[in-house]
């Protein structure tokens, strides 16, 4: 089992001076490391709107490469804008994820949309920055790079960019069904993967690659790969489908190892992380990101409330 | 070309078809037997209390000569998307195409959206029993939103040529939001795609028909034949506001050619076949689709109010 040292929370809007379009919730982080220090993308909300709606905006956080938990920079405004109307992220853009390309960055993000039967859905758009990551332009005209087919219906969401040997790969979410016995619908979601030559026209693979443990109808999301050690190291978080807000129904994180990215071997057992006694974790622990720095391993995750109150840092005792 | 209308030819309210539907008779499109004419269309089922409607497939059979309505539907053709599918709302059109032993439908599934008041994706399903029903491939579409086609990709018309198939269809390129606009009104254009297996599609990426009336005219049900030596297209047009009541800016029938099934040549002045001056079809001409029987070549298509009171039929004359 590996072994992480909690370093606590590191970063939480709701306790900062930040804008109304950073009220609170910082969600989903994600990094892109810089010379000396590590910019954290996120995803963060308004108060909500008269109906209880929310709108979800990208944005970052600079923390001191030397010291994780000192906050240098907070972005001005979102580095994302939201899409107009009619379009896939006219509500909302999270979570987001970076990735550096011949001296641009290149970011991968849900666009959220509302429904009338069911809440939202969810399809993948790219964006790209000329500036070192402090703004986005999207590409294309308005529409998503990876949206639904015969076997992911909806909400494809959730995605990870990372490149291997020169190819590109997106390790996301995809919807299977909507639960519609309860007050509010509830979607299940399962994690997928799909590779490109180009970052922009993608193959599925077209199956699940982790294999479900609580029962047919668990969700899975941040699906997060580290290759280290000469094997690929996924950590990602589960829970229930219905309850999920209660502790015992609550996100865990889990983890799956692989030699070639196709196959999976899930054993959670590893991971080594879970909540805490008490605290800003202590009822959830979801939505990892594993980077390296300097050395060391380190994972950037959301506590209670799916990232209300901000998002925390651990890190890795020993070796993947 | 020249067209000989030969009118209104199936108006749904004589009918008891599925579903309580009892108006729209949209989008005629047929598959040809070798002794009758199945016709496949979209009528609506009206929910009482809310007003809204539910586009369900139905077909007619009919005689060779269009003069003997043979019978309806009496149960489902495709089933209805579960909660959060792309075609849970209704589907409109269906394309069903036969070719090499098999028969594909190609639907376009409708799903009600807050912000505007649709979203739209291609779907593909087979029937294993002669047309009467169709099996889904898949609960999610074929052919959804692109980076470069955001939304309403819709109207998919699918044909075998060259050893491969050619699909046709619309995408959504603006939904006009802008003051004195009661609610938000959508652009389309048309767009194709080509595939080996009628599953995954690779794009052209770009508009095929040029725009006559500006930037927002909008296109949609586009119908391919091959007639002649040549590529035929017919599909249909509008201004992007007020075409729900003013004739002047309602549907009408546009036409393009080609030579390679890539490059289109559109001009309008050829395609022969316009407003009646009165009737049925005096006010709006909409989604045609053409094709051949025997040794003719057909026009289906609708009339006023977008079909509300059903298809009629032309036939192209030498």
């Amino acid at each position: 089992m590996y072994k992480w040292e909690k370093l606590g929370l590191i970063f939480n809007p709701a306790s900062l001076a930040t804008p109304e379009w950073m009220f609170e919730y910082a969600q989903a982080p994600a990094v892109l490391v810089l010379e000396s220090f590590v910019r954290v993308y996120f995803s963060t909300r308004p108060p909500a709107d008269k109906s209880g709606q929310f709108v979800s905006h990208a944005a970052y956080v600079d923390l001191d490469r030397s010291d994780l938990t000192r906050i240098l920079a907070i972005s001005d405004e979102p580095v994302l804008s939201l899409g107009e109307i009619g379009t896939f992220d006219e509500f909302g853009t999270y979570p987001i994820s970076v990735i550096r390309d011949q001296g641009k960055v290149i970011a991968y993000y849900g666009g959220w949309t509302r429904c009338e039967s069911v809440p939202f859905n969810v399809a993948i758009g790219v964006a790209e920055s000329n500036d070192g990551g402090s703004c986005f332009r999207k590409l294309g005209s308005g529409g998503p790079v990876l949206s639904y087919s015969p076997d992911e219906p909806f909400i494809v969401s959730g995605p990870k960019i990372r490149r291997f040997d020169g190819r590109w790969y997106l390790f996301y979410i995809a919807g299977r069904k909507w639960i519609t016995s309860h007050e509010r619908p509830e979607p299940v979601y399962k994690i997928r993967m799909a590779y490109s030559d180009d970052g922009l026209n993608w193959s599925k693979l077209g199956k699940d690659i982790i294999e479900s443990v609580l029962n047919e109808d668990e969700c899975q999301a941040s699906p997060d790969v580290i290759f280290y050690n000469g094997a690929y190291h996924m950590f990602f978080c589960y829970r229930e489908s219905l309850g999920y807000k209660s502790k015992s129904k609550g996100y865990r994180i889990g983890y799956a190892r692989s030699e070639d990215l196709v196959h999976w071997e899930r054993n959670d057992e590893l991971v080594g992380i879970d909540v805490s006694g008490d605290g800003w974790d202590s009822e959830m622990v979801s939505y990892p990101h594993v980077f390296e720095l300097d050395d060391s391993i380190n994972m950037l995750y959301l506590g209670n409330n799916f990232g209300q109150y901000g998002f925390g840092l651990a890190r890795l005792v020993g070796e993947l | 070309m020249k067209w000989t209308k030969l009118g209104r030819i199936f108006a749904p309210a004589d009918h008891d078809l599925i579903g309580n539907c009892s108006e729209f008779a949209q989008s005629p499109q047929a598959l040809v037997f070798d002794d009758f004419i199945r016709i496949y269309f979209s009528s609506r089922e009206v929910n009482p209390e809310t007003g809204k409607a539910l586009s369900h497939v139905c077909f007619v059979d009919m005689s060779k000569d269009f003069k003997t309505l043979l019978r309806v539907n009496k149960k489902p053709v495709i089933e209805l998307g579960g909660a959060g599918s792309f075609d849970e709302h209704g589907i409109f059109p269906v394309n069903v195409l036969n070719h090499g032993g098999r028969l594909l439908a190609f639907t376009t599934g409708w799903s009600r959206r807050m912000s505007v008041s649709v979203e739209t994706g291609v779907g593909m399903a087979e029937s294993f029993d002669g047309g009467e029903t169709f099996q889904k491939f898949g609960s999610g579409p074929v052919l959804t939103s692109s980076l470069n086609e955001p939304f309403l990709v819709a109207d998919a018309f699918v044909k075998h040529y060259e050893e491969r198939y050619f699909m046709w269809y619309i995408y959504g390129t603006q939904w006009i939001d802008s003051p004195g606009v009661d609610q938000p009104e959508r652009v389309y254009k048309i767009g194709g795609a080509w595939s080996h297996d009628a599953k995954e599609w690779r794009r052209q990426d770009r508009r095929l028909i040029e725009d006559i009336l500006g930037e927002t005219e909008c296109q949609a049900l586009p119908t391919v034949t091959y007639h002649a030596g040549r590529y035929h297209m017919f599909f249909c047009f509008r201004r992007a506001l007020g075409f729900r009541d003013n004739s002047q800016r309602a549907y009408r029938i546009g036409y393009a050619f080609s030579d390679d099934l890539v490059t289109w040549t559109r001009d309008d002045d050829k395609a022969g076949i316009n407003c009646s001056d009165d009737g049925w079809d005096s006010q709006m001409m909409c989604y045609p689709h053409v094709f051949s029987c025997d040794d003719s070549v057909y026009m289906l298509y609708n009339g006023n109010d977008f079909g509300k009171h059903g298809f009629g039929l032309a036939r192209w004359e030498e």
